[in-house]
Parts: C-alpha cells; sequence; structure tokens
C-alpha cells in the first residue's frame, strides 16, 4: 500500500492506494500547525489498515515555502569568494555579505590564493553582529571546491559551533549568484526542517508505522525523510509536483498534456510532453529570488473559482483576492463559480443566487445574467488558454548550444488537458475547446495531488565531470576528487564511473537502484587541444534514478 | 540607432558545440566551452538587462541575396552557417523593431572573410554574417545607410569585397598590418570602389598595438566619421584576436579595452568573427563586450594573466600619422566621387586573384562596374576557381545594387538573357537586390532556378 500526503496552502489531502487502486481519502482544512494536519489527513486514511501493510509514504508540504515566505529562521551572513568578473554591486543577497581573496577558473584551477588572515578579520566581523550561521560560496566552486573547504576549516577551527553550508553541494551547477541565494536558503532552513523531521519520524513511530517515508520535491522526485535534510529547499513548491504526478498517475502513458489545478484563487499549469513532467530550464525562483533548486515548468495565473469579480468601468475584471466561497454558496461577492452554475457547468451552490450574483454584476452594463456568465467564463477561460500556449512557446524557444538540438526542436501539440482540483471541472472543457484538445476530468480529480505524492519515485542525480589533462575528475554534489590516468581514461570509464558512485550513493539512501535502470541525462565530451594536438578530453555527465511514477492508477476519466 | 530606454541586450548564444572544420583547427567545437562557463557562471543570462535568443536558421535565400555561391548555396555551407547567419538577422530585426536595445550574436562560424563570390571557405569563413544580415536588413525595413566597424585582428575581406562598390555602407576595418597576417590586405590606400571612395577605410596596425592606440583611434577617427556619416545602424564585427594572448595574432589588446571600445563605438550590434585564445581571452572578452553593451560596469572583468602592457613610442607616432591621413581622405570623399565620373567609358574593370586558404583554392575574377550617372552601377564578375588543378569553369555573376535605376536593371537583365543563348560560360547567376529576385542558370543542363524573398 502506498500512502500520499499533500499539505497545501488552504488544504491538506492525502490518498492510499491499495492495489493499484484508490483505497480511502481524506481532504481536511490545512492548520496553522503543519504536523497537526499531517497527522490528521494520515490518520483518516489509515483508519482500519494494518500499518505494516503500507510500504511507502510520501508527503509533499508547504514547510519550506512557509519558513521562507515567513521568514522565520536565523539569520544567515554571506562569505562569497567571487574572483574577478561580475562587479557585486549588481546583486542584492538580502543579508550581511563579506567577500574574501581568492579565486577559481572555469576548469578549476586556482587563479587567487585565499587569504587566511583576511578570513579570521571576517569571521570575527561576523561573530561580533551575532551570525552563527555562514554560507561560504566561491565562484567556479563545482569545478574546485578547495577554497569553500578550506574557510569551512577554519570556522570550525574557530567556532566550532556555527553552522557552515558549502556553496558546492547547496548550488552545484554553473551559476555563481544562484549558488550565493541557494545557499543562503540551505543554511537559513536546515535546522527548522530537521526540527519537523524529527517531529514527523517521532509521530510516526507512536503510530507504529515502519513504513519507508520520503519526502516530494519541487522537480517531482522524492527523497528519503532521513536524507531530505541534507538540501531542504529542495523540498519547496512540491505541491505542483504532486498535482502533475497525480494528472501523470491518472491518465494514459507517454501523452502530451496540461494539467490545470484551479484553485481558489489561483490555477496552476504544468505541462507534460510525452508522458514527462516538463522541468524548468533553469532554478526555481524563491522569494522572489533565482535559485538553483530544480523545479518543474509551473506558471500560475492569479485567477480561481473564489477570485472576486467586479467592474472596472465597462469591463468585468477579477481580483486576485478571496472574500470567502461563491456568492451561490452564501459568499459575499460574485465568483466565476456563480458563472459555471449560472451556464450549467457546475452543479455547485444555490442556482437562484448564482443568478443574482451574474445579474448584480452585468447589470450596469445592460447584460442579462447568462450573458454575464458567459463573459465572465470566456474571460477566465482565456486567462488560462493564453498561459498555457505562452508556455508551449516558451519551452519551443528555449536556447540550443548544438546544431542537433537546434534541428530537432519540434512543435508539440497537447492531446488532451486535465483538469484537478476543486474548481476545475467547470472550466476544463472550455479550455480543450479552445486548445483543441480532450478535456479529461478524471475520477479522484480533487485529490490528485495527493494521488501524485503516493505515486512519486524517489530520483537521486549525480554528476562526474573529468579532465584529463588535469588528470583528476570530480563528482559534483560530494566535492569528491580522485585522480585518473590521462591516456586511459575514456568515456566508457567515465559513465561507469557515474554509475557506481550512483548506486553506491543510492545504496547509502537506502534505495534499490539496478544498474541499467540509470539514466544519462547530460553528457559533454571536448577534446582539447593546444597547438595543433590533443592534449585532454573534458568528460561532463550526469546520470540519475529513474524517475516518473511507481504506478497508474485508473485510466481515463470522465 | 534607437532610442535606449529600459530596453535589453539581445544575445544568442551559439556555440555550435557540434561542428568543427576539423577536429584540431582554431575554428572548433571546443572554441566557446570556456566562454560559456564563464558568463553562465557570471550569471549573465539572469541579468535583467540581457535577454536571451534562440538562434532560428537563415534561408537560403537570405544568402543568395548577398553571395553568389557556387555552383548552389546549399554546396557551399552546412547548417551551421545558417544558424550563425540566421542569429544575427533575428537580432538585427528585433533592434530595428525597437524590442532591443543593441545585441550580441556571439555565434560561429564567423564569416568575415568571405567576399561576393563563395567557392568554400576561405579564413575559417563560408558566408559573411554581418553582409547577409545588412543586406536583410535593407531589404526588409528599408535601411540605407549603414557603417560595419571591423575589430577582428585579420582584415575583414570578405566585407570589404562585399561592399566595395556601395556608397551607402561604410565600411572601418584596423587590425594587424597585413605584412605580417593572414590575408595579408588592408592597406590605408584600399578606399573603396570610384563610386564609394572613402566608404572603406582600413588602419593597419603594427604587431604591439595596444588598448591605448586602438581607443585613440576610436576616439580621433572612427567616432567622428561616423558622426558625419550618420548611419541609422551600427554592425561590430567583434573578433577577439587582438588580444595580447592570442595565438594567431600578435597585438596587445586587453578586454577592458575591447569593452571600452564597445562602450564606445555602441554599436547596435555586435556580431563575434575570430579570437583563438579560447580559455585566456575569450571568456573575459565575450564578457567584457556583454557587459558594455547592457551598459553594466565591467570594470572587474581582469583577465587572470594581466600584465602592463605596452607599446613602443614608434607605434604610438604612426597611429597619429595613420589618423590624419584617413581624416584627409575622408574630408575629400565627395570630391574623388565626382572625379570617378570622368572614368572613360561605360564600365570600370579589375582582376583579382582570391586564395581560399583552408580548402587550397585560388580564384580568378574579372570584374566590371557599369559607371552610371544615376546610381552605383551594376556589377559583373566572371569568375573561375581552381581547386588542385582541376577547375571549376567559369560562372558569370550579375549583380544589380539596391539603388540601381531602372536602365541599369534592365541592361543587367538583357545581359543576363543574352548571356543564355551562349555558352560561354558553366553558371550564371543574376541577384536583383531592388525585386529580391534571384535566378541561376546551368549551361550544361539548360536548368533555370529562380528565388524570390
Amino acid at each position: 500500500m502506498y500512502v500520499g500526503v499533500d499539505v497545501g496552502g488552504t488544504y491538506t489531502d492525502a490518498v492510499l492506494l491499495r492495489n493499484g487502486a484508490v483505497g480511502a481519502t481524506a481532504k481536511i482544512p490545512t492548520r496553522s500547525n503543519l504536523l497537526e494536519s499531517v497527522l490528521e489527513a494520515l490518520d483518516i486514511v489509515l483508519k482500519d489498515v494494518d500499518t505494516r501493510d503500507i510500504k511507502r509514504i510520501v508527503f509533499s508540504t508547504t514547510m519550506i515555502t512557509n519558513l521562507i515566505a515567513g521568514k522565520k529562521y536565523d539569520k544567515v551572513a554571506l562569505l562569497l569568494i567571487p574572483g574577478p568578473g561580475m562587479n557585486l554591486k549588481y546583486y542584492d543577497f538580502k543579508t550581511d555579505v563579506i567577500i574574501l581573496s581568492g579565486a577559481i577558473d572555469y576548469r578549476g584551477r586556482e587563479i587567487v590564493p585565499l587569504n587566511e588572515r583576511e578570513i579570521e578579520e571576517a569571521l570575527v566581523s561576523l561573530a561580533e553582529k551575532g551570525y552563527r550561521k555562514v554560507g561560504v560560496v566561491g565562484k567556479f566552486s563545482p569545478r574546485n571546491s578547495a577554497h569553500e573547504k578550506r574557510v569551512a576549516e577554519i570556522i570550525k577551527e574557530k567556532y566550532p559551533d556555527w553552522h557552515v553550508e558549502l556553496g558546492f553541494q547547496a548550488g552545484p551547477q554553473l551559476n555563481f549568484p544562484r549558488r550565493a541565494v541557494t545557499t543562503f536558503l540551505t543554511c537559513a532552513t536546515r535546522e527548522p526542517y530537521n526540527t519537523f523531521v524529527n517531529s514527523v519520524k517521532e509521530a510516526l513511530a507512536k503510530r507504529n508505522i515502519t513504513a519507508e517515508v520520503f519526502i516530494l520535491k519541487a522537480d517531482a522526485g522524492t527523497l528519503p525523510l532521513e536524507n531530505s535534510v541534507e538540501q531542504p529547499v529542495e523540498t519547496i513548491f512540491s505541491g505542483p509536483s504532486a498535482s502533475t504526478l497525480g494528472v501523470e498517475a491518472l491518465t494514459p502513458p507517454d501523452v502530451t498534456e496540461v494539467a490545470v489545478d484551479v484553485g481558489g484563487t489561483t490555477t496552476d499549469i504544468a505541462l507534460i510532453l510525452d508522458g514527462q513532467p516538463l522541468l524548468s530550464a533553469k532554478g526555481a525562483r524563491v522569494d522572489g529570488q533565482l535559485t538553483q533548486v530544480r523545479t518543474l515548468a509551473v506558471k500560475s495565473v492569479p485567477v480561481g473559482g473564489d477570485s472576486v469579480l467586479e467592474l472596472a468601468g465597462e469591463e468585468i475584471v477579477f481580483r486576485a483576492e478571496r472574500l470567502g466561497p461563491a456568492y451561490c454558496m452564501g459568499g459575499p461577492a460574485p465568483t466565476p463559480t456563480d458563472a459555471l452554475r449560472v451556464l450549467g457547468l457546475t452543479s455547485l451552490g444555490d442556482e437562484g443566487k448564482a443568478r443574482e450574483a451574474m445579474e448584480n454584476l452585468g447589470s450596469p452594463l445592460g447584460m442579462s445574467a447568462l450573458e454575464t456568465a458567459e463573459k465572465v467564463t470566456d474571460l477566465v477561460v482565456s486567462s488560462i488558454t493564453n498561459e498555457i500556449k505562452k508556455m508551449f512557446k516558451e519551452w519551443e524557444q528555449e536556447p540550443a548550444y548544438r546544431i542537433w538540438e537546434l534541428l530537432h526542436k519540434k512543435k508539440v501539440k497537447p492531446s488532451i488537458v486535465v483538469g484537478v482540483g476543486g474548481g476545475a471541472e467547470g472550466f476544463i472543457k472550455r479550455i480543450a475547446q479552445e486548445l483543441g484538445c480532450k478535456p479529461v476530468t478524471p475520477p479522484y480529480a480533487a485529490v490528485a495531488n495527493a494521488i501524485g505524492a503516493a505515486v512519486a519515485r524517489p530520483t537521486l542525480q549525480l554528476s562526474l565531470r573529468a579532465d584529463t589533462e588535469q588528470g583528476y575528475y570530480i563528482i559534483r554534489e560530494d566535492g569528491i576528487q580522485e585522480k585518473i590516468s590521462r591516456h586511459s581514461f575514456n568515456e566508457q570509464k567515465a559513465l561507469e564511473l557515474a554509475k557506481e558512485r550512483l548506486l553506491q550513493k543510492a545504496a547509502g539512501y537506502g534505495l534499490k537502484v539496478a544498474p541499467e535502470e540509470i539514466e544519462i541525462t547530460y553528457q559533454e565530451v571536448f577534446n582539447m587541444i593546444r597547438g595543433w594536438s590533443t592534449v585532454g578530453r573534458l568528460y561532463d555527465l550526469t546520470v540519475q534514478t529513474p524517475g516518473g511514477i511507481a504506478l497508474r492508477v485508473e485510466m481515463g476519466g470522465k | 540607432m534607437q532610442d535606449p530606454g529600459n530596453k535589453k541586450t539581445g544575445l544568442i548564444f551559439f556555440p555550435a558545440f557540434d561542428w568543427a572544420i576539423s577536429p584540431t583547427h582554431p575554428e572548433r567545437e571546443e572554441r566557446l566551452l570556456y566562454t560559456r562557463d564563464q558568463i553562465f557562471e557570471e550569471g549573465i543570462m539572469d541579468l535583467p538587462e540581457i535577454s536571451e535568443y534562440a538562434p532560428v536558421l537563415a534561408k537560403t535565400h537570405d544568402i543568395a541575396r548577398t553571395h553568389f555561391c557556387v555552383p548552389r548555396v546549399e554546396d557551399r555551407i552546412t547548417e551551421a552557417h545558417l544558424i550563425a547567419a540566421g542569429a544575427a538577422i533575428l537580432l538585427a530585426e528585433e533592434i530595428i523593431s525597437g524590442r532591443l536595445k543593441n545585441g550580441f550574436a556571439l555565434v560561429r562560424p564567423p564569416g568575415h572573410h568571405s567576399m561576393r563570390v563563395v567557392h568554400g571557405n576561405r579564413g575559417f569563413c563560408n558566408i559573411n554574417n554581418e553582409a547577409i544580415m545588412v543586406d536583410y536588413l535593407r531589404r526588409h525595413h528599408g535601411i540605407k545607410r549603414i557603417a560595419i566597424v571591423d575589430t577582428d585582428v585579420h582584415h575583414g575581406d570578405g566585407t570589404q569585397d562585399i561592399f566595395w562598390h556601395d556608397p551607402d555602407v561604410l565600411f572601418i576595418s584596423f587590425h594587424q598590418d597585413g605584412r605580417t597576417i593572414y590575408p595579408g590586405t588592408g592597406f590605408a590606400d584600399e578606399l573603396g570602389g570610384p563610386k564609394a571612395f572613402a566608404r572603406t577605410i582600413n588602419i593597419p596596425l603594427p604587431p604591439g598595438t595596444t588598448d591605448e592606440s586602438i581607443l585613440y583611434i576610436v576616439d580621433n577617427l572612427i567616432l567622428p566619421i561616423l558622426e558625419d556619416f550618420k548611419p541609422e545602424f551600427i554592425v561590430n564585427s567583434a573578433g577577439q584576436d587582438n588580444h595580447f594572448t592570442d595565438p594567431l595574432g600578435s597585438m596587445k589588446f586587453t578586454a577592458q579595452g575591447y569593452a571600452r571600445l564597445t562602450e564606445k563605438l555602441k554599436p547596435d550590434l555586435a556580431v563575434l568573427e575570430g579570437g583563438y585564445a579560447i580559455e585566456t581571452a575569450l571568456p573575459y572578452v565575450n564578457m567584457g563586450i556583454i557587459l558594455a553593451l547592457a551598459g553594466l560596469d565591467y570594470s572587474s572583468v581582469l583577465e587572470p594573466d594581466l600584465q602592463d602592457l605596452r607599446e613602443s613610442g614608434e607605434i604610438s607616432g604612426y597611429i597619429r600619422r595613420i589618423v590624419e591621413t584617413h581624416l584627409k581622405n575622408w574630408e575629400k570623399r565627395d570630391e574623388a566621387f565626382a572625379a570617378s565620373q570622368t572614368i572613360k567609358g561605360d564600365f570600370f574593370q579589375e582582376k583579382k586573384r582570391i586564395y581560399y586558404d583552408t580548402e587550397g583554392i585560388s580564384e580568378y575574377r574579372s570584374e566590371k562596374l557599369r559607371i552610371c550617372d544615376d546610381c552605383p552601377g551594376y556589377l559583373t564578375i566572371e569568375t573561375s576557381a581552381s581547386r588542385h588543378f582541376d577547375s571549376s569553369g567559369t560562372a558569370l555573376c550579375i549583380s544589380i545594387p539596391f539603388t540601381a535605376c531602372s536602365s541599369c536593371s534592365a541592361e543587367a537583365h538583357d545581359l543576363y538573357e543574352k548571356t543564355k543563348k551562349t555558352r560561354e560560360y558553366r553558371y550564371m547567376y543574376l541577384q536583383d537586390k531592388p525585386q529580391d529576385i534571384f535566378l541561376s542558370y546551368d549551361f550544361n543542363t539548360g536548368k533555370e532556378l529562380r528565388s524570390e524573398g
């Protein structure tokens, strides 16, 4: 049995999957205490279940989102080692930043050494300001983490109780400003997240639940709860991952589809291309700042079933605000849900009240209730379909750096539009019609997010970079550096090495992965020519355990 | 030039990581690898001042509007060339339409050694990205006056050849003295065709010239000439091999020098040309150019092995003299133009021999410019190329310029039709720029192909 729990901003949903079918569901309002919400929903779906039969539980929570949005963390300073290049005045890391001497280049060579006295002085000044948490981030540190590690050593020596995060681990991709932000957030959230994880573990132990427990990430993969404390920021924005995976589980495999999650005041849109959820080309934007957190390419449109409708001159407009439920359900103001009720596209609420809401809204414009309802529905549908079209266009226009990639770019068209979430049903037909697709509202659409969490699979990534001229390889995520022979090392060996390391890492996480399942997600080989002869090769590759979903829940829809 | 406002700098980064002339050639996959690492690591693509675009392929007609590829466009290029030219066109369109402040096509393969006629690759170039883009702008956006400033260490002989007779395109190139480096041309007395005097300006530089002298030339020669010429669009052929670490050039420019040059020149569009110090120069020079175009502080963009670079007093003296000479040439540009009207007969003739170093091709050309009082006149080129003593046969190329008068246009079309009835050539082409028509005729098969823009 698989259990999925998705703690959203408004509701917490849970499902129990038994033999590939939904066995129980729960939907409760999210409390201010997230743990309470998790447990309450869990207890509902686990009623009458022998906890020993549960194979896996996956949580998706807003824990990190709330922490960051509420700035509920201790202050964190940044020690940066940027070296020459971009002027730092263009970055605002929103905290105290001290610049250290030292520089590494694109091939991981030291250009400028560290100045240890300067580091000690920097630490004294941070201590005076009361900092006990520090992110240490160097430019090109994923190519050589020696400077970052040395600074960490000095901190450990002088201030053993400080919490230090290093850039090459928190932000292993090439992008120094995003690395600094990601390291800051990792440092800020690790401790409170750890406390959360421990209380989840305690609560599960109390219920005698011994199943493996995972946490959902923004990229629709999962991490064992235990290991998720290493990269807490990756668990941000897992809600859209949950509903996208839910759509994947509830619809036929390998299709190109749009997942539309219509909530109270926002609509989340995600794309699934040939059965694969589309990842954002760059990392997530968190609290206005760009990070290296891998995330699905999800767009939010500020409109939902409970958005407030009003007149602005001769135009009907919606406000991204909820004053309460729809008018037809006893709310104070006209909403898109009232429009749907008038058009017979939903059976929620009272028809008479819905008509009244539309009449009040449209009468100053000389429109009948029906005309107003049509107008409102068109407005909502077009703002959602415009965003969907834009997303496909953006995907088509992603930069490519190889001729092969550019020539193989193809136009894709979705074949189905899948509505999930509370408010989707009424709009989905219209949205699909507008896009020339088939509308699908799967069974259990209201808890698709929890289903998505339940079927999510653990994913682990590992990146290897080898520079045969310099005679070493590095594992980016771990900062491991080992020597290699310039002559006998080749692409085959690089791949074997990366796979072997990934299997070791998976074993450390308690995951069973077969070597043949490993996917290569990035592979780059360059000959280095100096003068007219080959002096070495650069290999860059990323391997991962298979992503996607563990099982499909039920085909079709209604 | 456009009003900058809050508009962004457009960037197309197309390193063509899967294209090389040959595995160990300087123009190979690895060339922009470290530049990529640097601009990605610095987060350049995330800057609010920068907008990254994906390139699109140019159409073969866009190539035929500018070049005579023998026998056909498809035989002389690869997809990589269409992408590089397409990138320049896409950015130029965005700039002209007012959606961008300026742009940088950071693309390969390069193009500034490609001339009007293309029999193969010369100087690492097959087709001229800037010239194709310029002709595209003139055709589709009615732009007339354009300036191209070539800052590569090698003379931009291809661009010079294409615009040699064109009074509306100002071509300025500074480069290492042709007596010391490929392609061996670009001397100060190469000043343009009889109807375009001083619309070509060459500033050969002694090996060892530094930032200081080059910025002197920009301030005292290039900017004043641009001020007079008033171009609607400024292109920079942004070669980076004047850098002090370049393996092919012997100059002493720095990333700071290139950035300051860009800041002063304010090109609407920069297009990458050469530059083969792929580790020690390109990551820094490219970044300096991007930041300068975007109006951002580039003062911390410093090469790791930067030294105090000085030039001899002799060089500074020479620089001052050549600036003086060219200012005089520029002043009498219209007199010389008038004097050319006295050329005897209807045609101005020149013979040229062009060597294609990459492929070992020798091309022989005989050019005739129709001298006309009302327009720059149409041009005919008889061209034959031999590759390892194997001759391809002779082709006749006829080019009608954008501003041709109706009688020159009619005469050129007549010539094309009459020549069809002879068996003098292997191929014949007619490039009618005002009507945007390209005709090609194969004398062996009697087949004519026509494309229209």
